[in-house]
């Protein structure tokens, strides 16, 4: 869907720069670019809808180079969410939202109908909020505006940078849990900025850590964590390393290495319940689960067993 | 034609002539601002994208605002001549600051996140200038142009010196005549002005917030109604054109007399002397109300018309002096009394030919003619007292007063200072009366006429004889504002009209009555 290839950037004062940068984006898939600040994430999401023009290299958007097409043409089917929104202050939420489908030039009906249901779907409720402006909305509701803004023309990419950024700790996460489940991004590709890691595990269907203007390794959650390429990356992940193992290993991932056969009883979590979720479960009440017509039951020291012997078999043999 | 009681008589009799000018007044403001804005809003929109030109620029502007404005006119005659068209241009100049310098930073103080994002969404730059920065940057250049229009609604006043019209015509008219009444029908109004354009722009710039696509288009419709106040007027005419000063104007002895007795009416635009007689010579005016012993009527070649009826009064030059000073330094009256009697007409347009046009030292032409009557000593350098003395800002008046100083300084023990340019009759006699000057140089008719304000019967009775209106002027400052008449210089600087030499030959014109009959049959 999306290719870079071999892009560098560089900047006079020297920070932000991007250096022969290459890796591709699956239809449908979330990727997250994570680093810390100045690593040149942003900047690599700016060179995708052409904010930015790489010094070298070229990046494809089906195939096709983004530098054929006019830079308008190419940003309007793209959607593009700002950290700190970037709303219109002179226009009124349902204005704001109707932005992009305007610059293309919808009939004014298609326009209205489409920029109502998708506050529908945001819990923005037109009655209340359509006719608002930006600064009288919540920081939460700004940020659902602004992403309301970007999937306006229903375009198939979204680039995001920080979206969540400005947001307050609480409000994040929950606002987070929304966009997970907003089925009108199941089918878009989705580039996503973060420094948080947190957040880059709980979005990211691979994430891609950056330093110093290269990618450092990409991967999934697991194999960042388990098979990290380098010490930058195992240091970078250190921190919220025990946190970030719980949540992103599911109970099918160490199913072999679980030692409490038969004997079902509690709660019955499915396979595909991280092992995060699962403990908090057992904090509860007791638990068991069922995984190809295996039914074992769980306990705190059953799971933390399996998950070392998990992590032991991983580092020796480089996969489970 | 009495003097009106109050105020409100003086507003209700020139109600037509007030409201001319106010729409004038106003035309004139608005149709500079809105060339200003068709430029200025261009010109920062301009800058803001090429930022090496924004310093240029923004100087530019700078330093046009901070030429004076008397002086930004007078540097438009010579390109523009007289009338409203070089009074627009400058108005323009002066407007054009404020409305680049507010679009600029405008349009630079919009949030960078919000024309990234607008960018981002797909916006061409066109689309972003009109949708997002112009909207956004809408209340900083409205408050440009608020500040514009106040600032032009004051100097348009001064449009009145290079015949544009508006309500400096009443308050220089007024300042010249010590008519109060007069000068507050053109303060007052001009001061409204101001204060309502200002407050409607406020409130245009606070609708504004919400609805800034709405007020764009506003703004140039509303700019564009007030400026068609303004409709030029015509400039081109076979028949004579007359400059008079905005004194003359309103004067008995001026321009209603030449209708009074005369039967004169010519098609008349007011205009400051200092112009006047240049635009005479550069033939855009063809008959102007001078004052005979000008030293531009040698420059510029120009001819006196002959009074045959005797409207103008005499005007023979004295020093006043508050009566207190000359009691407590007797020595000073004989000191100026000198100079009685040896300055005649032509002595004293010759001498003001030297300083207006020749453009030598007034204190230096003071000497000359000090030294060549044997009345110049050094100056003592005496410690005994000050003298403040006064002028108005013609010719004569800087001369005069070198000249006391001189004599004062040379003959007696006491110092001299000279305050000169106090602008017309009631600024230099107000300082007088109020003790901020001693004495300054006054003329008979001006005394008569302008500061006594005799009745008039009374004028009628002694208006043609010199020595009477001397005892007169003389008789009256005494009692009323114990101020003192010194001897005659001996030189009448009365008001004549005056033509250009060949054009007045040429039409056979050597008096007012000549005038009035080519006038009549053309």
């Amino acid at each position: 869907m999306i290719k870079v290839s071999h892009v560098s950037k560089s900047f006079s004062h020297g920070k932000n720069a991007v250096n022969d940068l290459s890796f591709e984006v699956q239809p449908g898939e979330t990727l997250v670019l994570l680093g810390t600040s100045g690593c040149g994430k942003t900047t690599t999401l700016r060179m995708i809808n052409r904010l930015l023009i790489p010094d070298q290299g070229e990046i494809f958007i089906q195939g096709k180079s983004i530098s054929t097409e006019t830079p308008e043409t190419l940003r309007r089917n793209i959607g593009y969410v700002l950290q700190n929104t970037g709303l219109f202050p002179h226009y009124t939420v349902l204005e704001n939202i109707s932005v992009v489908p305007q610059l293309l030039q919808w009939d004014k009906t298609r326009i209205r109908s489409r920029a109502l249901s998708l506050m529908e779907k945001l819990r923005l409720p037109p009655a209340s909020y359509a006719y608002v402006y930006p600064q009288q909305l919540s920081g939460g509701q700004q940020q659902r505006v602004g992403l309301a803004r970007a999937l306006a023309a229903d375009p198939p990419i979204l680039l995001m940078d920080e979206p969540f950024g400005a947001l307050d700790p609480l409000t994040r996460i929950s606002v987070r849990k929304e966009f997970k489940l907003l089925d009108e991004l199941n089918s878009k590709t989705i580039i996503l900025v973060t420094h948080d890691v947190e957040e880059a595990f709980e979005l990211g269907s691979r994430i891609c850590i950056m330093n110093e203007g290269r990618i450092q390794q990409m991967g999934t959650a697991t194999e960042l964590l388990f098979n990290p390429a380098n010490d930058f990356v195992r240091h970078f992940l250190d921190k919220q390393r025990l946190e970030l193992e719980l949540k992103s290993l599911r109970l099918r991932d160490i199913w072999p290495y679980l030692d409490g056969a038969g004997g079902m009883a509690g709660t019955i979590l499915s396979a595909d319940t991280n092992c995060w979720d699962t403990l908090e479960n057992l904090t509860r009440d007791k638990a068991s689960s069922s995984f190809r017509g295996e039914g074992k039951h769980l306990d705190g020291n059953i799971l933390m067993n399996a998950i070392t012997a998990y992590k032991k078999t991983v580092s020796q043999h480089g996969h489970a | 034609m009495d003097t009106p009681e109050t105020f409100f008589d003086f507003v209700r009799q020139q109600s037509g002539k007030l409201l001319e000018q106010t729409l004038t007044h106003t035309g004139l403001t608005f149709i500079s601002v809105l060339i200003a804005v068709c430029i200025g809003v261009p010109a920062g929109i301009l800058i803001s994208r090429r930022k090496k030109l924004a310093g240029p620029v923004l100087g530019i502007t700078g330093i046009l605002q901070t030429i004076p404005s008397i002086a930004l006119l007078g540097f438009m005659i010579p390109l523009l001549g007289i009338g409203p068209k070089p009074a627009i241009v400058a108005l323009f100049l002066y407007a054009l600051l404020p409305v680049v310098r507010n679009t600029y930073t405008g349009i630079l103080g919009v949030d960078p996140n919000i024309t990234e994002a607008a960018t981002g969404m797909g916006m061409s730059p066109r689309q972003l200038l009109l949708k997002v920065q112009l909207p956004l940057a809408m209340p900083v250049i409205l408050a440009g142009i608020r500040t514009a229009t106040v600032i032009n609604v004051g100097v348009a006043t001064l449009a009145a010196y290079i015949a544009a019209g508006g309500l400096g015509e009443f308050i220089f008219g007024g300042i010249a005549l010590n008519n109060t009444h007069m000068m507050l029908a053109g303060a007052i109004p001009a001061a409204l002005l101001a204060i309502l354009f200002d407050w409607g722009l406020s409130r245009l710039q606070r609708l504004n917030m919400r609805k800034a696509r709405k007020t764009v288009l506003v703004l140039p419709a509303v700019l564009l109604l007030l400026s068609s106040f303004y409709l030029l007027p015509d400039t081109y005419s076979t028949r004579l054109k007359a400059g008079f000063t905005p004194e003359f104007m309103g004067r008995k002895d001026g321009a209603i007399g030449l209708g009074n007795v005369y039967g004169l009416h010519l098609r008349t635009l007011v205009i400051s002397d200092m112009i006047m007689y240049k635009a005479a010579y550069e033939k855009k005016l063809d008959v102007i109300s001078g004052s005979s012993t000008d030293g531009r009527v040698k420059a510029f070649d120009l001819v006196v018309l002959k009074d045959d009826k005797h409207i103008f009064p005499p005007y023979y030059a004295a020093p006043v002096v508050r009566q207190a000073l000359l009691e407590k330094y007797p020595e000073l009256a004989p000191a100026l009394d000198q100079l009685s009697g040896t300055i005649n007409d032509s002595i004293m347009t010759e001498l003001n030919y030297r300083v207006d046009y020749l453009k030598q030292n007034p204190q230096q032409v003071a000497k000359d003619f000090l030294v060549s009557a044997r009345l110049w000593k050094p100056a003592r350098n005496g410690t005994k007292g000050t003298i403040r003395i006064g002028a108005k800002i013609f010719g004569d008046g800087y001369i005069l007063a070198n000249m006391y100083k001189m004599l004062i300084e040379g003959h007696t023990d006491l110092n001299a200072t000279t305050k000169t340019g106090l602008g017309g009759t009631k600024i230099v006699f107000d300082a007088l009366v109020n003790d901020q000057i001693d004495m300054y140089p006054e003329y008979t008719g001006t005394g008569l006429l302008v500061i006594l304000q005799a009745p008039q019967q009374t004028v009628d009775s002694i208006i043609g004889d010199s020595k009477k209106v001397y005892d007169y002027v003389k008789k009256g400052f005494a009692e009323q504002y114990q101020v003192r008449w010194l001897q005659p210089i001996g030189f009448n600087n009365t008001y004549a009209l005056m033509m250009r030499r060949e054009q007045a030959s040429r039409l056979h014109i050597s008096s007012i009555s000549d005038l009035a009959t080519y006038v009549h049959h053309h």
